[in-house]
């Protein structure tokens, strides 16, 4: 999945998915990282929904292309087209919002089922300038990152706390996961066929609008 | 009085609308003057001799190309160079001026045309695709290649060969000429990266496999897009139809954060419509992708104007699928199918277009699954609109949707007018009627008195030889008459 770039130094190329309820944040903890910008009037970004940023992580370049999604209740249904070849995704909750951790964690069961282990997970309590609202317990968020294998962080957007660290770790993970299929692609040559398919819509059950339902 | 006047002012003397030549049939400005059919036999002179001039350029470069790979040995013909077919090839050509006419939205008008065109050109080529299209791409094609030198001959005589391969490979499902060209791309970039020119220049590679992807495609379109033995034809009316069956969804009910009242945000929604419509009307797959990519940034133009702040999924998704029921793109599917099949894939899976596109493949997926929860609203509701029974404009609000868009005012406008006008003719009708009914009732009236005036005085005619004056008649004979007798006065 990570296309390595030419011979010499290797570039890494990733797609991270950044998946959460409407209004948790997601969009301004991108845009601090990337622009280092929180609610400023003179934003000159147009939109904040793809950017890209690239890393130098211990001599090996890396390119990660975020990609926001849509995260209200009804796009729910469209999520494996977004997360579809991702190599990352950062699971964003509000910790002053019990909900939006529940969110999180039909996520997590979705994309383990989904992509397997291929995927990097992180798990992210956002606005912890919030801490006096707090809804989401420290502890039961950490000890259920780690029972789905996935790094658990917290985060603030608007005091730029915990986000370099936050992508810096799933960056090494993704780079720890493209060497690991590498050596096993040096192995076994079978598994390149599968993994450069384009986006694909999966058509499982085309639903019928019943008009005459309305008359009984 | 105003009507007369103006009605003075257009007239033009029938002479002057007849056609130029003077052949008797009426003329077209249009058509400079002539009719339809001067029209032609002027245009198709001047065409004619600019298409001799094309060929001559095409036939030189041919040449100098030919010259230039001549080393190249028995590089596969695949032939933009079958002059022979000149008289196909024009004919093509003008099929293709008039496509660009029609296109990108009407798909039927511009067949009947070439059908017509093609019957002209009865000689059935194997090459039909050369188009100019085609011509252009391939002398880009060179033109880049040659910057190149040797590596440039050796992947030009690579992609001829492949596209000369492909020709036999009709036959073969789509999936697998899908899997054929992904093969090809994997093995060029492949042997790029290893090529001492290229080394270490991802960005040189991703340039020129966006050349070949260009050649290539321009080539194999007509054979792989929408593909008689897929669906993708079915699919696409299928959308089509959903899409026309949603006419009513409103921005309100997609919660899109974008203000079409505001000029300046319903100037970009326009572009932003017109961009992913404009796609049908692309061969390569990345130049789809552009014309998706330069919608969403209008549609990121329109959100900054209305929300004065970045864009994020969650306003775009929502405004792109609002965009795709209002635009109702020209063969939806088979675009993105052909785009999932035949586009480089580094390209689709993690550039800024391919997030663009998956977000397109997002509003298609959610408008074929849309239902009342979906927007917001009882299945009731839902079903009465879906069913044509109902109207959510009107309920909603009788301001928003004639101030939304300047046609729909102007319409409510000249309706408003139309019914008043209406309402006039019909008073005017009415009292007509009644004026009508007047003059009958008053002429009625008039006989009527008449006839009770002759009832009551009858006309008598008397006999004629009994003078009216027989009286007096012998007047004459009174004074021999004696004098009246004198009344005596008897006193007694």
């Amino acid at each position: 999945m990570a296309s390595a770039g030419a011979g010499g130094g290797k570039t890494y190329s990733f797609k991270v998915v950044l998946l959460g309820e409407g209004c948790v944040g997601k969009t301004s903890l991108v845009l601090r990282y990337c622009e280092n910008k929180f609610n400023d009037k003179h934003i000159t970004t147009l939109q904040a929904s793809f950017l890209t940023k690239k890393l130098n992580i211990g001599g090996k370049r890396v390119n990660i292309a975020i990609w926001d999604t849509a995260g209200q209740e009804r796009f729910h249904a469209l999520g494996p087209i977004y997360y579809r070849d991702s190599n990352g995704a950062i699971l964003v909750y509000d910790i002053t919002d019990e909900d939006s951790f529940q969110k999180v964690k039909n996520w997590v069961k979705e994309l383990r089922k989904m992509l397997g282990n291929d995927i990097s997970l992180c798990i992210v309590g956002n606005k912890l300038d919030l801490e006096k609202d707090r809804h989401v317990s420290v502890e039961e968020a950490e000890v259920y990152a780690e029972s789905v294998g996935a790094k658990h962080f917290h985060t603030s957007a608007k005091l730029n706390k915990g986000i370099e660290e936050l992508f810096l770790d799933l960056c090494k993970r993704m780079i720890e996961t493209a060497q690991a299929e590498e050596r096993a692609k040096g192995n076994g040559n079978g598994q390149s066929a599968n993994t450069r398919r384009g986006v694909q819509i999966v058509d499982d059950e085309p639903q019928q609008q019943s008009s005459g339902g309305c008359c009984s | 009085m105003s009507l007369k006047s103006e009605r003075r002012g257009i007239h033009v003397d029938q002479s002057e609308l007849l056609c130029k030549k003077g052949c008797g049939y009426y003329g077209n400005p249009a058509w400079q003057g002539f009719c339809s059919k001067c029209w032609r036999e002027e245009y198709s002179k001047a065409r004619q001799r600019q298409i001799q001039e094309d060929w001559e350029l095409a036939e030189r470069l041919q040449r100098e190309e030919e010259a230039a790979y001549a080393s190249s040995q028995g590089a596969p013909s695949l032939t933009f160079s079958k002059f022979e077919e000149k008289k196909t090839n024009e004919t093509k050509r003008k099929v293709q001026t008039v496509k660009k006419f029609f296109s990108p939205s009407s798909r039927a008008a511009p067949k009947k045309v070439a059908d017509s065109q093609e019957v002209k050109a009865s000689s059935p080529s194997i090459n039909r695709q050369t188009s100019l299209e085609t011509e252009r791409a391939s002398k880009d094609f060179i033109d880049f290649l040659k910057s190149f030198r040797k590596p440039g001959q050796d992947i030009l005589k690579q992609c001829r060969g492949f596209i000369e391969s492909m020709q036999h490979k009709k036959e073969l499902s789509i999936e697998e000429q899908s899997e054929c060209v992904q093969d090809f791309y994997q093995n060029m970039v492949d042997r790029l990266q290893t090529h001492s020119t290229f080394k270490g220049s991802s960005e040189r590679i991703d340039k020129l496999m966006d050349q070949i992807e260009n050649f290539i495609m321009t080539r194999l379109y007509k054979n792989v897009f929408c593909p008689e033995t897929t669906d993708d034809e079915k699919k696409d009316l299928a959308i089509q139809k959903r899409i026309r069956a949603l006419h009513w969804v409103t921005l309100e009910m997609l919660c899109v954060p974008v203000n079409e009242e505001i000029p300046e945000v319903y100037e970009l929604v326009v572009k932003a419509i017109t961009a992913v419509i404009e796609m049908d009307s692309r061969r390569v797959p990345r130049e789809k992708l552009t014309c998706i990519t330069q919608c969403s940034k209008q549609i990121f133009n329109a959100i900054k104007i209305t929300k004065n702040e970045p864009a994020s999924a969650d306003d775009f998704l929502p405004t792109l699928i609002y965009i795709v029921l209002k635009a109702n793109p020209p063969r939806l599917q088979s675009n993105i199918q052909y785009i999932t099949r035949f586009c480089n894939p580094s390209r689709l899976m993690t550039g800024e277009d391919g997030y663009y596109f998956t977000n397109l493949c997002c509003a298609v997926a959610f408008i074929e699954k849309l239902d009342a929860q979906s927007l917001n609203l009882t299945q009731e509701d839902f079903d009465r609109y879906m069913s044509g029974q109902a109207s959510p404009k009107k309920q909603d609000s009788e301001e928003w949707s004639p101030e939304a868009c300047p046609g729909l005012k102007q319409m409510y406008k000249n309706l408003n007018l139309i019914s008043q006008l209406n309402e006039r003719q019909q008073k005017i009708l009415s009292d007509a009627k009644q004026l009508e009914k007047d003059l009958i009732d008053w002429s009625e009236g008039v006989t009527k008195d008449i006839e009770d005036i002759i009832e009551k005085y009858p006309l008598e005619i008397k006999p004629r030889g009994q003078p009216v004056a027989a009286i007096d008649s012998d007047n004459v004979e009174n004074d021999k008459l004696p004098p009246p007798i004198q009344p005596q006065v008897f006193i007694g």
